[in-house]
């Protein structure tokens, strides 16, 4: 176990820096002070530091809203919101740039285009609407978690409105699961690539990632090759000189606790008048960040021709036939058979450091998984090259070996809350009732950790089939995954096919994300976590009566 | 007259499909300890919450001092019902300490800060728990994490107070002491309180006037003494306290409560079980009519299988409706030959 996690985590990133230190040796100076690198390194700070002071407001205001009970089609919202998460970042950008941009959707229909869409304001909203959707459920489990109604009532009771038990009561009991968000926005922001590279790059926006990507593009150059590892390694220091302290400050608040109840549910209904206000809020929300991208995605891909508008006379399938190759085929194959490798692989590492943590020494490792979480796609990927490229380089190995680096904490997390959730008490009425160790993990354990198993699976599954941060870097000839093919088609400006492509790929990811939402629904309504009974349920004694 | 604190007519509560509380009509004299006595899920929770203002009601309205605070047109918020609640999981703060939880109401009043914190502090005094002023939720036992409850009900100052099973979650040595400090504090307070448990010997040992609750429904409503001695049904008898029914020759039911019949007379019975209950003992006697459960002070004297005799000094009449003629007219038409007893009921309630 901890050879994995040494393999996959220690060793690229060992190399990364002697690579630095060997061969930047006295260039590094004149490379950490290029104009081109600090613009970067600039850009990335003032975009993770925006994205993080708009996107936690929004997703805590969002969690917040989704808890009244009384609004209308609440489960449909809860899901639409999510929905940015389960759209590939890349399509994301690209959809934008279409509903938006010049000769996008609200171009053609009402000569609208803002031109802020196509760089780094575009970016820094994009990135938004893509990162609220992580805001909202860490938020909402900190509600659930820690606001129960009861705490709520008590003030109210005490004589607190509704704006003062938010302000006294609500916000500072969420607060631990707040900053936990705004730290992960923050760091996911730092290493993001696919939305500043199809939304930026072409306007000149640079990030470090996406210099990174450029820089690799240009693999004549020695000193450019220097650059990207330098790169590379500010990323992670920057992560961590953020994440460091936060979680030195917060790290003894965030320990897990038993979740009260699972439904965050609004201590009290609220003024009625309000609550299509609140609907407003978030379906004009959901429309414009996503509804209509998507829409004008769709509409781009079933129309001849750019410039046309999106009318019957104008569709077609032409887009669709153009893409169906024997090419993105063999991408898509392969990315399916890639994202449920790497899901099956994560799934059995991140359970066996959950039940290691449990114990002394597994801890440390399980302390390393935790801080890949932190560590961006791009020097993960560099660290890969060097380290493994001489062997693997341009196969798929190198790429599954990079996915299981990447979302180990992915897999982790969710195996190890479920399993700090199962009473220990448990365990031992098993034991005692004389099951084995194995047998005990095969008939108490596995049930209630079914639905968690199958999160990690499935989250692993489809963040690994629409990963392109490290893809990009890795694929060879004959590894192209299809986010590769994607971004590839978006940088030849082939908007029809790409649009089409998109399409494709967000469908793919759809369609198993929803299936596998309802089966594991299913499970965690299953009676055997039902309420248990509580002492409140204690009869008068009243047995002897006839 | 001044108006009752609280006042329920027709009070409908419903979650979707399901019922919670169906027409209740309830009142609470100023001063008076109304309590709710019922299984879990008979609505006491929802009717308290209703009156505190967290669920609306279906139909029906809530008047406080005189004020409708629940009507058909309006609703007043939680906040400004000037109420004082104490809840089951005692719902303190994880993120403020004692001294800063029972200050909030104050705070919430307008007053200064300085001004309602040496407030709360008297309070904490007053329950002897001053000394973890400084102390959050989770440094708190539950029974000290209740009191800090108890304090910041008080320093709410209202005129009427709902305990929501204060008292559930609480250890059995704690609960006695906690109840305690809680009757002593209201009454010092002089305000009216509604009070939900479903411990019978807690409702009836504290209240003024009990309410029994099944399945959303005021059942009866009584002083403690009326709805023990004198349940208008099984469902009430047995959410009093514990009890018997016989079966008359004629096909009637008799209610016994166990100190109501005696070892030794003319009847005869088997023992079929015996409880060791510390200050007295429990008997199950195995009778014609039916298995009887009977109370005598001291340790067990007779054990599992012997023949005994017994007598009944009392019963009530389940089949028969009370008014409809004399008791000793209905008992002598249920065809139980019964001894009149005139004399006072064996005293009940706390601490039997």
């Amino acid at each position: 176990m901890a050879l994995a996690a040494i393999t996959v985590v220690l060793v690229p990133l060992f190399v990364l820096a002697r690579t630095v230190w060997v061969e930047g040796g006295a260039d590094l100076v004149e490379i950490l002070t290029s104009a081109g690198l600090v613009t970067a390194v600039r850009n990335t700070f003032v975009l993770a530091v925006a994205v993080t002071v708009l996107a936690v407001p929004l997703g805590t205001l969002i969690a917040l809203a989704l808890r009244r009970p009384d609004l209308p089609g609440r489960s449909f919202w809860r899901v639409a919101v999510l929905l940015p998460v389960l759209v590939p970042d890349f399509v994301l950008g690209y959809s934008w740039l279409r509903a938006y941009g010049r000769a996008g959707f609200t171009d053609d229909v009402f000569g609208l285009h803002w031109l802020g869409v196509q760089g780094a304001l575009g970016v820094t909203v994009v990135v938004t609407v893509n990162a609220v959707p992580l805001v909202y459920l860490i938020t909402a489990v900190g509600l659930a978690a820690r606001a129960e109604p009861a705490m709520e009532r008590a003030a109210r009771v005490s004589g607190a409105g509704v704006l003062t038990v938010l302000r006294t009561i609500t916000l500072p009991l969420i607060r631990p699961a707040t900053a936990t968000a705004a730290v992960l926005v923050f760091v996911l922001t730092l290493g993001t690539f696919a939305i500043p590279q199809v939304m930026g790059s072409p306007a000149g926006f640079t990030t470090i990632s996406t210099r990174i990507y450029s820089n690799l593009a240009r693999s004549s150059d020695p000193l450019a090759f220097v650059e990207a590892v330098t790169l590379a390694l500010l990323l992670v220091v920057i992560a961590v000189i953020v994440v460091a302290p936060a979680d030195a400050l917060l790290g003894p608040r965030l320990r897990v606790r038993r979740v009260a109840s699972t439904d965050p549910s609004s201590a009290s209904g609220g003024r009625t008048a309000s609550r299509w206000t609140v609907l407003a809020g978030i379906a004009g929300y959901c429309l414009l960040a996503v509804g209509l991208p998507l829409l004008a995605l769709l509409a781009t891909a079933v129309t001849k021709a750019v410039g046309l508008p999106p009318t019957p006379p104008n569709w077609t399938l032409d887009n669709f036939t153009l893409i169906i190759t024997s090419r993105s085929a063999e991408a898509l194959t392969r990315s399916l058979g890639l994202a449920a490798c790497a899901a099956s692989i994560l799934v059995l590492l991140g359970g066996l450091v959950a039940a290691l943590e449990r114990r002394r020494s597994g801890r440390s490792v399980a302390t390393l998984v935790t801080l890949t979480l932190v560590l961006p796609g791009s020097t993960l990927a560099l660290g890969m090259i060097i380290a493994y490229g001489r062997w693997i380089g341009g196969t798929l190995t190198i790429i599954l070996l990079a996915y299981i680096a990447k979302l180990w904490a992915v897999a982790h997390r969710p195996i190890s809350g479920a399993l700090d959730r199962l009473p220990p008490d448990e365990l031992h009425a098993s034991r005692i009732s004389g099951a084995g160790p194995l047998t005990t993990i095969r008939t108490v354990v596995l049930r209630p950790l079914a639905p968690a198993l199958l999160a990690a699976w499935l989250v692993c599954f489809l963040t690994a089939l629409h990963e392109v941060t490290m893809s990009s870097l890795l694929y060879g000839p004959g590894s192209e995954t299809l986010a590769v093919v994607v971004l590839n088609s978006a940088e030849l400006g082939q908007v029809g096919a790409t649009s089409a492509l998109s399409v494709v790929i967000t469908l793919v990811l759809l369609v198993p994300a929803l299936a596998f939402w309802f089966v594991i629904r299913r499970l965690n309504r299953a009676p055997n976590h039902g309420t248990a009974v509580t002492s409140t349920d204690r009869a008068p004694e009243l047995a002897h009566a006839g | 007259m001044p108006a009752d604190p609280l006042e329920i007519r027709g009070l409908t509560v419903a979650y979707g499909e399901v019922t919670a509380l169906a027409d209740v009509d309830l009142n609470v004299a100023p001063g008076e300890v109304l309590a709710l006595l019922g299984p879990s899920g008979s609505g006491k929770s929802t009717l308290l919450h209703t009156v505190a203002g967290f669920h609306p009601p279906r139909t029906g309205e809530v008047w406080l001092n005189g004020r409708c605070v629940s009507c058909a047109t309006s609703s007043v918020p939680p906040e400004r019902r000037e109420l004082a609640m104490v809840f089951q999981n005692y719902a303190l703060w994880p993120h403020l300490t004692a001294l800063d939880t029972v200050s909030y109401p104050a705070r919430r009043r307008g007053e200064k800060r300085a001004h309602a914190r040496a407030q709360a502090q008297r309070i904490l005094e007053r329950l002897n728990i001053g000394h973890l002023a400084e102390r959050h939720p989770a440094e708190l036992s539950g029974g000290e994490q209740q009191r800090v409850g108890l304090a910041r009900a008080l320093a709410r100052e209202a005129s009427l107070y709902l305990f929501d099973e204060p008292t559930a979650h609480l250890d059995t040595h704690v609960r006695g002491v906690f109840l305690e400090e809680l009757v002593t504090r209201q009454r010092d307070t002089g305000a009216a309180a509604v009070y939900a448990a479903h411990d019978a010997e807690e409702s009836l040992g504290l209240a003024d006037r009990v309410a029994l609750l099944a399945a959303g429904r005021v059942i009866q409503v009584g002083t403690p003494q009326q709805v023990y001695d004198e349940p208008v049904s099984q469902l009430a008898a047995q959410l009093t306290g514990p009890s018997s029914v016989l079966t008359t020759t004629d096909g009637g039911e008799l209610l016994v409560r166990p100190e109501w019949a005696r070892l030794g007379g003319d009847r005869s019975a088997r023992i079929g079980d015996v409880f060791f209950r510390g200050p007295h003992s429990d008997y199950l006697l195995d009778t014609t009519q039916g298995r009887v459960l009977l109370r005598e002070p001291g340790p067990p004297r007779q054990r599992r299988g012997d023949e005994v005799t017994w007598s009944l000094r009392h019963s009530w009449p389940l089949r028969v409706r009370p008014g409809s003629g004399s008791d000793a007219e209905q008992r002598c038409r249920t065809g139980v030959k019964v001894p009149v007893v005139d004399d006072p009921h064996v005293p009940h309630g706390v601490g039997t």
